[in-house]
């Protein structure tokens, strides 16, 4: 007679619900004990911008950058970096909310309990990320009003379609994110491997400048990273400048994009993971 | 029968030589273990050859943007700066903001991440000279930032076409005089997150007055009056002013005396301003019960 092992936890859609609310919770008091933190998420964007603003001034004309319009088709190269950048802030998010996430967990020692709870794991990482989006929501609100403030943001375009334009991008990032974070499972570092990637990936998206006026031979990279028709396709809707490809054909890649990192980010993720747990390095760090 | 107690933990050391032999052995056990650490993260070491190409690139290809298809930008920069070799400018600013940034994540880090690790409260406990647990660190990233110099200066060479126009040896004592400012700055930092906690804020804090203020990508004479009267005050725009005109041109080591003495000026008040901060801050973490908590 053989003796059926069941388990005793009862997970149902129900209960997944009410860990991710749990998940989020636990992350939104964290990010609230440090108050210190929430201002300066919002001051350092700015931080950043200051020295290109003044860089921006010396290569212009009456606050016009009229060499920048040859690249991007606006002037006001402030507003073209601001959207950048809060752009980037979503991009990051879903870098740091994954990936660092797990590394701090590591580092913590709780990886491992966390991970041997009746909770589908891709779920604990999205549930990592709700926090971190709704923080980087308003921090991106506040920081829109600096920039208005103290560097005369002015967007011209339909706000609304910019935000369409941006939904399947940052769909696809969580597909991104889970691939990611299986490698920072399998190196156990992430600081580097973050910093280093999601800068790169902006960058050569075209985060700060048009990815026009980058040199020719790295001109290809910019090309093939579907995130560079998101920021593209965001900019033409929302700032009127010039795109690399009609937008109606941006917005199919992004959507194909969306799709294609969901479903190769969570096959990375499962097998990466089940690699981790047989060699048993999940709590090591 | 009587019986005599004995501390277990007085060290069994006496004479003043003997004492500073243990301290500096302590200290260079502390030195090592921080470099075992180091390179026990491949990507850390990775970070030392991929950061000097990917951070400056951010700002010369705005530049560039800046620049338009024509150029017509970069004439503008030129006539309002008189800088010729804005690759050179840049990549300069940025690498002296990467040293400091580095800095005061790693050697200002070090206490926070011992208490964060929980170890901090038990090595303070041992019988050893505990600003050895903060100088440790800062002798092995100083070799590894010197080792990050060395690589960004071959790297911007070979990928950006930087040239050297000026003396190694000056650019040299331009290194030397700066290192006290940063470092000191770098100490006082970490001494302050012992009891403060928030490190991340504080480093954003310190290197945001660097980004602002100091001029990386652009000359301090374009900031309004006020800016610039801060920006004076941080060793860091001497430090930009000094690599720069080391660097870029062929200056004497009389045009670059004002800065070098400026900079021992900041060294000296930075490095006693970081071990004062330190032996108050690590008493008054003793007195809290504080030293251990995150």
């Amino acid at each position: 007679m053989t003796a059926k092992i069941e388990s005793l936890s009862r997970p149902s859609f129900v209960s997944h619900l009410r860990a991710l609310y749990a998940v989020a919770r636990k992350d939104w008091q964290q990010f609230w004990r440090y108050p210190l933190n929430a201002i300066s998420r919002v001051v350092e964007p700015v931080v950043w911008l200051t020295p290109v603003f003044f860089m921006g001034q010396a290569f212009s004309v009456d606050g016009k950058a009229l060499g920048f319009e040859g690249y991007a088709g606006t002037s006001d190269y402030i507003s073209f970096i601001l959207v950048g950048s809060v752009l980037s802030n979503y991009i990051q998010t879903v870098f740091w909310g994954i990936g660092y996430a797990l590394k701090n967990d590591m580092d913590s020692g709780v990886l491992e309990s966390t991970w041997l709870t009746p909770v589908p794991r891709p779920l604990l990482l999205v549930g990592r990320t709700l926090t971190s989006l709704l923080t980087t929501t308003i921090i991106s609100i506040a920081m829109l009003l600096i920039g208005w403030l103290l560097f005369g943001f002015q967007p011209t375009g339909n706000l609304w379609m910019a935000l369409l334009a941006a939904l399947p991008m940052l769909v696809g990032l969580y597909g991104f994110g889970m691939a990611f974070a299986a490698i920072v499972l399998l190196m156990r570092d992430a600081n580097t491997l973050v910093d280093t990637s999601s800068y790169l990936v902006s960058l050569f998206s075209g985060s700060q400048f048009p990815v026009q006026a980058l040199p020719r031979f790295l001109l290809p990279v910019s090309l093939a990273l579907p995130l560079t028709y998101g920021y593209d396709a965001v900019r033409g809707f929302l700032l009127d400048t010039t795109t690399i490809i009609p937008i109606p054909y941006e917005m199919a890649l992004l959507v194909v994009f969306m799709f294609v990192m969901i479903w190769l980010g969570l096959r990375i993720f499962e097998n990466m993971e089940r690699k981790v747990r047989v060699r048993g390095t999940l709590g090591q760090h | 029968m009587e019986t005599t107690s004995s501390n277990l933990f007085a060290p069994a050391v006496e004479t003043p030589m003997q004492r500073l032999m243990a301290d500096l052995r302590g200290l260079l056990w502390v030195a090592k273990k921080e470099f075992l650490y180091f390179v026990r993260y491949p990507s850390w070491v990775i970070g030392l050859f991929v950061w000097p190409v990917i951070f400056p690139m951010g700002y010369i290809l705005s530049a560039r943007a800046l620049s338009g298809p024509d150029g017509s930008g970069l004439l503008l920069f030129t006539q309002r700066t008189g800088v010729e070799d804005y690759l050179g400018y840049i990549a300069i600013g940025t690498t002296v903001w990467m040293w400091q940034n580095a800095v005061l994540w790693n050697v200002g880090y070090a206490l926070r991440g011992e208490q964060f690790r929980g170890t901090l409260e038990t090595n303070w406990m041992s019988p050893s000279w505990r600003f050895s647990f903060l100088l440790g660190p800062s002798l092995t990233f100083m070799v590894m930032m010197l080792i990050f110099l060395v690589i960004s200066a071959v790297e911007f060479g070979v990928l950006f076409g930087v040239q050297m126009h000026g003396n190694p040896l000056l650019v040299l004592l331009v290194l030397l005089a700066a290192t006290p400012s940063i470092y000191g700055l770098g100490m006082a930092f970490a001494s302050l997150i012992i009891t403060a906690k928030e490190a991340n804020n504080f480093v954003f804090l310190v290197r945001g007055l660097v980004m602002i203020f100091c001029g990386i990508t652009f000359p301090v004479d374009l900031l309004p009056d006020w800016m610039e009267g801060v920006a004076k005050v941080l060793p860091q725009t001497h430090i930009l002013r000094a690599m720069r005109t080391s660097i870029l041109t062929n200056a004497s080591f009389q045009d670059l005396l004002p800065d070098l003495l400026i900079l021992a000026g900041f060294g000296a008040f930075w490095l006693a301003a970081g071990y004062l901060i330190f032996n108050r801050m690590e008493r008054r973490a003793r007195q809290t019960g504080a030293i251990g908590q995150y």
